[in-house]
């Protein structure tokens, strides 16, 4: 009888030791470590990016760690030429990418595009073929979606822009976007171009989403971060975070870093969906 | 008479209506950056949540304050002009003084082409160094602080130079011709001479250039400035920077605080940038009073 | 100082201007090899001419040409009577306070980094023209020209008024001698007899309003297209060198901004010359 308890203490001791340490230990695993890592991609995932690196270099000063943006495209190209130790991007690195520099992807959130306009803008709601015929250049003035008379000012995304490529196959069916739109290099110039002009539509990160911009529906869906996880909203994708080969040393508890409560605690906090 | 009369009456009506023109539209764009701006002037601009005196002396990071980006602008304009100054000066100083005939024109030609050339192609050329190296040489070398710092100190050679060259150049033949008429050499005549009294010509270009590399943006954008570093801890390493700190947040802010330290940042840059491009008319007003 | 010594000195001299001298061949070289693949294929007109579809493997620079030479067209249109009108005035008045002031102004905006000028230009400038002129969203072709020419203006006007001063005080002597006002002796002696020195400064000018990334970038749209009215959004040499930069090193868009580069490189040289040979024949200080 005592030693079954005994058994049934001491098990309770080491599994509670453990999942101490595991709470604790998720910064911890930074200590004594010195180096640099370097990071570049996707400007969707600078936030978390950033939130991460504060938490680890406060924890340990004599790491360093240094976020660039540029957009999927060049954190895909960037690690796989070895310019960069992780590289960040906003979709699924194409195939050709993969065998070329052998990439290994981790995904740590779920993200949407949302179709955005300026909270001054009435519009609220369009359709698949709506959105396709403004961003193609068919449909030029608000009136004819049931806004205000005045020219429809586009803005898109660069062509290394995960953001795009998700909005250009899921949304655009592919299609055409217009000569005309004014381009913006980053998910935060997004934001700041449309919040700025009452007449603007883009497309944006849903974690980027906020009282500045109105989100409008597509197909009859919010872009709310409810309609990504449960699946409702078409326009989703993940974040993702590459590295070339298989990641080692600090970079490689950096991205484990991702994934721990803590690290998705942060995904959660910034406004995406976490994974775990 | 008449079809004179016109012109002549309107030329001072025109003339003055640019001058207002002109001054009004620098007044907006200066007074509407220092109204938006004057607010978020305090410590936390720069150092953020660290404590100031702790960050100064490094042993704590700054992470949402300027500081990093001051230190950044700051390491690369020292560097870049310490790339740029012995060489400049003794170009400078060949052209003024042994370059002639041919070789003179063919120099003062390619130098002119050095100077008008646009700085993102400077920084592309930057960049296309740093593939190029980390191709053949070895895969360790990314865009950084030592690489920028060259370009940088390619785009303001010419600055340099120039200037060298004129206030050697300004030098009259009477000062000129003494200390040879004395028996000096040509060696001596410069560097005991002709040199000293120049000083404050090249001088004035030494400043004109580092007013240069700290507000130049387009070759740092593509040679190693990035959004977040830190204090740059080594020269191989990507750093921030003042002015690419003010484009990034001009496009990218997340909030409104954040858009308000991107005002704060262009008033520190513009006050740095006019401090010294003033130090340096005031020094060539100076010497173009005391020639004459 | 040993007579050696002072052979390697000089040496060292003529090392450096060698030096100085070769970084430029080297600038224009690092620049053509990258972009050389897409020469090669035969493609060197048709990059020239294209426009600018990298999903149907177009890779033209041709509305980026258009788009730097219709916002720098339009720069000097706004810059050099403004210049020239500043200038005048400067030289007009130079006993009044408001002369000074200006020259004073004028000296400090040389030091006024474009980064500056982009950055109000987005949270002042933008929003104005797209309220004035209630067409587009005010990041256009126009909105670029005002700020550039707030830019290239200084240097112009401070060229500008020392070629005025220049000019023989025994000319303008002669017509306030005659009993000609100070209005007659501009217009019809200092003007005529400065012209160098004003070529010379609308070069120069050209050439910056042409090089300039920063406002082009932050203010101009960089939309795709070929500008053809004012408020269209529009996308130069220089910002589409910035926008591009970081795509993957062995395609075919990477390689056309070296092409972009090498066009940007030669327009400035070609305008070096020109200034070059002005100054030569006029012996004109630049």
């Amino acid at each position: 009888m005592k030693s079954k308890r005994l058994v049934i203490f001491f098990s309770v001791v080491i599994a509670l030791s453990f999942g101490v340490g595991a709470f604790a230990g998720a910064l911890e695993t930074f200590i004594g470590e010195t180096g640099e890592i370097r990071i570049a991609g996707g400007t969707a995932h600078i936030p978390v990016m950033k939130a991460a690196a504060i938490r680890i270099m406060s924890h340990n000063p004599d790491i360093h760690i240094s976020i660039a943006g540029g957009g999927s495209g060049v954190g895909i190209k960037q690690v796989g030429e070895g310019l960069v130790d992780i590289g960040n991007s906003g979709r699924k690195a194409k195939r050709a990418e993969i065998s070329r520099y052998g990439l290994r992807m981790f995904k740590w959130a779920v993200d949407g595009v949302g179709i955005v306009v300026n909270p001054a803008n009435k519009v609220r709601s369009l359709s698949q073929e709506q959105v396709v015929a403004i961003f193609a250049g068919k449909i030029t003035n608000w009136q004819e979606v049931d806004g205000e008379d005045r020219k429809i000012n586009l803005y898109t995304r660069d062509e290394a822009s995960g953001t795009r490529a998700v909005f250009w196959k899921k949304a655009l069916n592919k299609g055409k976007i217009a000569k005309n739109a004014n381009f913006v290099v980053s998910n935060g110039a997004m934001k700041a171009a449309v919040s700025q002009d009452p007449y603007a539509i883009g497309y944006v990160s849903v974690g980027h989403m906020d009282d500045s911009l109105a989100g409008v529906a597509f197909d009859g869906i919010q872009p709310t971060l409810e309609n990504v996880q449960s699946g409702k909203y078409p326009i989703a994708r993940g974040l993702y975070s590459n590295t070339r080969g298989e990641p080692v040393g600090l970079v490689k508890k950096f991205i484990d870093y991702l994934f721990t409560t803590e690290g998705q605690k942060i995904v959660a906090q910034k406004g995406f969906v976490p994974v775990k | 008479m008449t079809n004179t009369q016109f012109p002549e009456k309107a030329v001072p009506l025109l003339s003055w209506m640019c001058g207002i023109v002109l001054l009004t539209a620098i007044a907006s764009v200066l007074g509407f950056l220092f109204l938006k701006g004057w607010q978020s002037f305090n410590l936390q601009l720069i150092f953020g949540t660290t404590p100031p005196l702790e960050a100064l002396l490094f042993k704590r990071r700054v992470f949402n304050g300027l500081f990093p980006a001051m230190v950044g602008t700051f390491s690369l304009v020292c560097l870049a002009v310490c790339w740029a100054i012995p060489v400049g000066i003794a170009a400078g100083i060949y052209l003024a003084e042994y370059a002639r005939g041919k070789t003179r024109k063919f120099l003062n030609l390619i130098f002119d082409v050095l100077a008008g050339l646009p700085s993102i192609v400077v920084g592309l050329f930057g960049f296309s160094i740093t593939i190029f190296l980390n191709r053949y040489l070895s895969s360790q070398i990314y865009p950084c602080l030592l690489i920028s710092s060259i370009a940088l100190a390619f785009l303001v050679l010419p600055y340099i130079l120039r200037t060298t060259q004129t206030a050697l150049e300004d030098q009259p033949a009477s000062l000129r011709m003494t200390a040879l008429a004395l028996g000096a050499s040509r060696m001596q005549n410069i560097g005991r001479v002709l040199l000293p009294q120049s000083l404050p010509g090249i001088m004035s270009g030494v400043i004109l250039a580092t007013g240069r590399c700290a507000e130049d943006t387009a070759v740092i954008m593509l040679t190693g400035a990035v959004a977040t570093a830190g204090i740059p801890h080594s020269l191989f390493s990507n750093y921030e920077a003042l002015p690419f700190y003010i484009y990034y947040i001009s496009s990218q802010y997340a909030d409104q605080e954040e858009l308000a330290s991107g005002y704060g940042a262009a008033i520190i840059l513009l006050f740095i940038c006019l401090m010294l491009f003033s130090l340096a008319f005031f020094i060539k007003k100076r010497v173009s009073l005391s020639a004459h | 100082m040993k007579r050696a010594t002072e052979k390697t000195i000089e040496k060292l001299f003529f090392l450096s201007a060698f030096i100085s001298g070769l970084i430029t061949f080297s600038i224009f070289g690092f620049l053509l090899i990258p972009g050389l693949p897409l020469f090669s294929k035969g493609r060197f007109f048709s990059i020239l001419t294209e426009p600018w579809v990298p999903h149907f493997g177009q890779f033209g620079i041709y509305p980026m040409i258009t788009g730097t030479l219709a916002i720098t067209l339009l720069t000097m249109l706004f810059a050099f009577p403004l210049s020239l009108g500043c200038a005048t005035l400067i030289n007009l008045e130079n006993k009044s306070w408001f002369s000074a002031l200006l020259r004073k102004t004028v000296e400090m905006m040389t030091g006024v980094p474009t980064v500056i000028y982009g950055f109000v230009g987005i949270f002042l400038l933008v929003p104005l023209v797209r309220n004035i002129f209630n067409i587009g969203s005010g990041m256009c072709v126009l909105s670029a020209a005002l700020m550039l020419t707030l830019l290239v203006s200084p240097t112009m006007i401070l060229l500008f008024c020392d070629s005025f001063t220049r000019v023989p005080h025994a000319y303008g002597d002669a017509v306030l001698a005659m009993g000609g006002t100070e209005v007659q002796k501009f217009l019809y002696v200092t003007l005529p007899n400065s012209w160098p020195g004003i070529l010379v400064g609308v070069t120069l000018a050209f050439g910056r309003a042409l090089g300039d990334t920063l406002i082009v970038l932050m203010i101009a749209g960089n939309a795709v297209q070929v500008p053809g009215a004012l408020f269209d959004s529009a996308r130069t040499l220089t910002s589409h060198i910035a926008l591009v930069f970081a795509a993957d090193y062995n395609s075919p868009e990477f390689q056309a901004i070296f092409t972009c580069a090498i066009v940007l490189y030669l327009f400035s040289s070609a305008l070096a010359v020109a200034v070059r040979l002005i100054h030569d024949k006029r012996r004109i200080r630049v």
